[in-house]
């Protein structure tokens, strides 16, 4: 299969990028994403052109890196996948393809296609945990969950932070992705107890990366490789009029986290 | 206080800790992305009530003369106070739900600086892509039917001798007990027998229907009220209200501009 490809290339953080053109044949429908990247690579490295830099690790789906905007869409044409699990077949021969790197303000650009995520991590660090004290482990059965309930965190769990919501959104808000990680821990009685803070400081930590806010537009759930519904948006909106409610009535301290 | 203590933390006032400000309470809560975006949502749901009533209201056009000028009598001077703090609230659904949406609306707009050069859409709707256009066109819309029929300053009615013409809010009725009120329906028939009057109406009509179609099912999931079961029943009655609204209107438009209501 022969493909026309426009890749954006940016050399650094600070400098000036732009969309550059490459022809490229040999590429077979079963060769993912990624590796038809890397086969481009080898012949730009042989050329003695600096090779297209893009983030994969686990080239498997779950770890989240290989973050890139095909055609217009996060993770291209699939529904439900990464990059790196998306395969070539899925382009007709000859296809021009449009290669970017996420676009956000919170998820600048370090090169090519690299795009600094860590945002995502300080939003995590603002109460995307449960605290539990260290000591003897309790007993596995001590603490009754309904299986809905455990299979409701576990959708959402299977968040892997890759970023394409915030990317695929046309605010750039990653409502979605807190949304993900407020009803995860939200699910749970242990997280259940901090669920209150939680919500406000990963929001105060969302807004202050420089995210947009949710419109409820619905690109992002489309966009998801895990295909987390925008049904934890509405949770997190609840858990977050609830806990205004419960801090106004209540007083409850603004601490927790 | 004794002026003689020494106390190095002496008795006295509470003192006051970050949990005891109401206003940490407002910049915590109100001033985040999602506090701004449940009032948009709030004040949304507001205006809608409204509009749907004053729908309702309108549709007394219907039922005669004297029905619509008893109505339009009795919400004006038989309220009393009341209708001022309608009216007070209403603007302050207004101004509120305009200037946090398009504050918010700056802020989304700054959180991407650089575009892509391949635009795509998986499934976003036209409609929920333009609540800012869609938004700003109703919005204008309302100063003008405020002018047309509140102020009287759009359009009057041509005097039968056809020289000049009367001001709309000088067109009197009889009541059957002999009361002279505002006629309101001959207002509203003189208003909608004139087309390009009448086109606006329809068109600015169709607008705030596609402003609701998205605006309503929104508000549902911005208020946390849907869950998977329900985000089909929350968009069907987010259509189902707004078409309402806008088949109301355009009843009445309709209606008197191809004169079957004159
Ligand atoms: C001054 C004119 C108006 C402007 C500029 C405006 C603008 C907007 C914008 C930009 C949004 C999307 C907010 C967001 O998602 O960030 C919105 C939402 C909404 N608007 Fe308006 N609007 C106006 C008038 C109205 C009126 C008259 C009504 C009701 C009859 C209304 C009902 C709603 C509703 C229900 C929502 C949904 C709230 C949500 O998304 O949760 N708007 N408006
Ligand atoms: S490389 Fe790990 S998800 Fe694609």
């Amino acid at each position: 299969m022969k493909f026309t490809l426009h890749i954006w290339r940016q050399p650094g953080p600070e400098a000036r990028g732009q969309m550059m053109t490459y022809r490229i044949d040999g590429i077979t429908g079963d060769m993912s994403f990624l590796e038809m990247i890397d086969v481009l690579n080898e012949r730009l490295i042989k050329d003695g052109i600096e090779p297209v830099a893009f983030d994969h690790d686990c080239r498997e789906g779950i770890c989240g890196s290989c973050s890139m905007m095909i055609n217009g869409l996060a993770h291209g044409p699939e529904r439900g996948a990464t990059t790196c699990q998306l395969h070539m077949r899925s382009f007709r021969d000859g296809d021009e393809i449009y290669i970017e790197p996420w676009r956000a303000k919170a998820f600048p650009v370090l090169r090519d296609l690299v795009v600094d995520r860590s945002a995502f991590d300080r939003i995590v660090q603002s109460g995307g945990y449960v605290n539990v004290n260290t000591g003897g482990a309790p007993d596995g059965n001590s603490l009754p969950i309904p299986k809905a309930d455990a299979d409701k965190a576990m959708d959402a769990a299977q968040c892997i932070g890759c970023g394409a919501c915030a990317a695929a959104c046309p605010n750039a808000s990653a409502m979605l992705f807190v949304a993900a990680k407020v009803g995860h821990l939200g699910s749970m009685p242990q997280g259940q107890a901090e669920q209150s803070a939680r919500v406000r400081t990963m929001i105060a930590t969302h807004d202050r990366e420089g995210f947009g806010h949710c419109t409820n537009i619905g690109e992002c759930e489309a966009a998801c490789p895990k295909e987390i519904s925008t049904e934890f948006i509405a949770g997190l909106n609840r858990d977050y009029i609830a806990s205004a409610v419960k801090s106004a009535v209540k007083g409850e301290a603004r601490g927790g986290f | 206080m004794s002026a003689t203590s020494s106390a190095i933390n002496p008795k006295g006032p509470r003192t006051e800790t970050a949990t005891a400000n109401p206003i940490a309470w407002v910049c915590d809560y109100l001033c985040s992305s999602v506090g701004q975006k449940v009032l948009v949502a709030i004040t949304g749901t507001l205006l809608v009530t409204f509009v749907l009533f004053h729908m309702i209201g309108n549709l007394k056009m219907f039922a005669g003369p004297e029905s619509i000028n008893k109505y339009a009598y009795f919400l004006k001077h038989d309220l009393g106070a009341m209708i001022w703090i309608a009216r007070g609230g209403l603007l302050g659904c207004f101004l509120l739900h305009l200037t946090l949406a398009l504050w918010l609306k700056s802020r989304a707009t700054a959180a991407r600086p650089i575009g892509y050069a391949y635009g795509g859409n998986a499934q976003a709707t036209p409609a929920s892509k333009t609540m800012m256009q869609t938004g700003l066109v109703v919005g204008v819309f309302v100063l003008f039917h405020l002018a047309h029929y509140t102020f009287g300053t759009v359009h009057g009615v041509p005097s039968p001798d056809g020289k000049g013409e009367t001001n709309y809010l000088d067109l009197q009725y009889k009541m059957p007990d002999g009361k002279m009120v505002h006629n309101v329906y001959a207002m509203v028939v003189a208003g909608f027998s004139t087309p390009w009057i009448s086109l606006v109406y329809l068109l600015c009509q169709i607008v705030l229907f596609v402003h609701l179609s998205h605006g309503i099912q929104s508000a549902f999931q911005t208020l946390g009220l849907v869950n998977r079961r329900f985000v089909k029943v929350a968009r069907a009655l987010g259509v189902g209200i707004a078409g309402a609204i806008v088949a109301g209107n355009f009843a009445i438009v309709i209606a008197i501009w191809g004169g079957w209501v004159k």
